[in-house]
């Protein structure tokens, strides 16, 4: 396969559905940011190392589900190349909470803000769930300008399952340093 | 025919054996391999073959529902797998991986454009032997011995457009230059639903010419080499 065609060399890129657009486009903005998002968790998961196979499985399946995320942002809802595309349902944002659920278990009660940080694993942990919420905005930005009526399933599903994953990566993060027995540095007034 | 465009194929390991080598030029080959049981696949879609340790993608050429499945080959002297498959007996077999790739046909209201150079035509026979037809297609290929599938595809196609790049005798029969001269030249303006396949070279100036004159068009790619 070949990585370059140079069709994008103008300032235009083509969706997945086959338009051209800008590259300024806040829907180019939100599929930009959800890459990004998805390499800081490969940085995370490159950290942990593959000794910590548990969190390492889960953090790759997120990374696919965020593939698939960005295909669906890539495509535009009518088009007949949303039936090329697995979606993002019920049982992904199910997956989710199960696991904060199972890593809130083993981890001591949260009684003030903690400091982002402590372990690097944490802390890749915490950019991640920062990076998260700016793709969440960007979407929210996005699907309130292009769209005229209530987003189709397919996006409000991505809506909770972006808002779910933040929660999921700041558990991570306090997981992380659970992991690594590193202290978490709570916020002094 | 209703063509199917929307079923979700999962790539899976295989093997096929060899049943049949039809040549289409002095450079270009089709070969036919038999088809495993669970294997399905969508027109446009492509497979990676695999003969010991060296692998290339290859797009199916025939129809799904034939018994067996095609692959379209261009014999490239010093080549890593196209020398071998261009004389490796009837029986050998081969191990590949599939389907790939979402080239497949979208039906719409705009005119569909097919654009290919060389062996990108394959997907577009897949899709004519699948029952797509009132496509444009255009062809390119440097001289005219190359025009292969031209026959399935005038039957299919509301208009079948051979550009030859090569400066030999004019017949008429054929539009002399690029693809992109064609398109530039002679596609009546409008939006289209414009599918291009083949040289890196081709898809991008293909895709500058729409963004500059059919801007309401929608573009789908596979590039080749």
């Amino acid at each position: 396969m070949k990585i370059y065609t140079g069709t994008g060399d103008r300032g235009k890129t083509s969706l997945f559905s086959g338009q051209r657009i800008s590259k300024a486009e806040a829907r180019i903005e939100a599929y930009g940011d959800m890459d990004e998002l998805n390499s800081i968790i490969g940085a995370l998961v490159a950290s942990l190392g593959p000794e910590h196979s548990g969190p390492v499985e889960e953090l790759q399946q997120i990374q696919t589900d965020l593939f698939t995320i960005g295909a669906l942002l890539a495509t535009t809802p009518d088009s007949p190349a949303m039936d090329a595309i697995a979606g993002i349902a019920q049982q992904h944002i199910e997956f989710l909470e199960t696991s904060i659920d199972r890593m809130e278990e083993a981890l001591p009660e949260l009684k003030s803000f903690i400091l982002p940080g402590g372990h690097p694993t944490a802390a890749w942990a915490h950019m991640a769930r920062t990076v998260c919420r700016r793709t969440e905005r960007r979407i929210v930005r996005f699907l309130d300008a292009s769209l005229k009526v209530q987003a189709p399933d397919s996006y409000q599903f991505v809506l909770i399952y972006i808002n779910r994953l933040s929660d999921y990566l700041f558990v991570v993060a306090r997981y992380c340093n659970y992991l690594f027995d590193a202290p978490e540095k709570l916020w002094q007034k | 025919m209703r063509v199917r465009s929307s079923v979700k194929t999962k790539a899976e390991n295989y093997s096929a054996e060899l049943i049949e080598r039809r040549w289409l030029s002095n450079k270009s080959f089709e070969i036919t391999l038999t088809k495993p049981k669970s294997f399905e696949y969508l027109p446009g879609q492509w497979i990676r073959l695999i003969h010991h340790t060296v692998e290339r993608d290859y797009s199916l050429v025939s129809s799904p529902t034939d018994p067996d499945f095609a692959l379209c080959i261009r014999n490239i002297e010093g080549g890593i797998l196209s020398p071998g498959l261009s004389n490796a007996p009837v029986g050998s077999c081969f191990n590949f991986n599939g389907p790939h790739g979402y080239f497949t046909f979208r039906p719409s209201t705009r005119p569909a454009v097919f654009v290919a150079t060389g062996t990108g035509l394959a997907p577009f026979v897949s899709m004519a032997r699948s029952g797509v037809t009132g496509f444009i297609l255009l062809h390119g290929v440097r001289s005219a011995e190359d025009l292969y599938y031209a026959s399935v595809l005038k039957t299919a196609a509301k208009q079948y457009v051979p550009c030859i790049s090569e400066t030999e005798r004019s017949s008429g029969e054929y539009f002399q230059g690029r693809v992109s001269d064609y398109l530039q030249e002679n596609l009546a303006p409008g939006p289209y639903d414009f599918y291009l396949c083949g040289r890196r070279e081709m898809i991008r100036e293909v895709t500058f010419l729409v963004d500059e004159k059919f801007s309401e068009s929608l573009i789908f790619t596979e590039v080749f080499y």
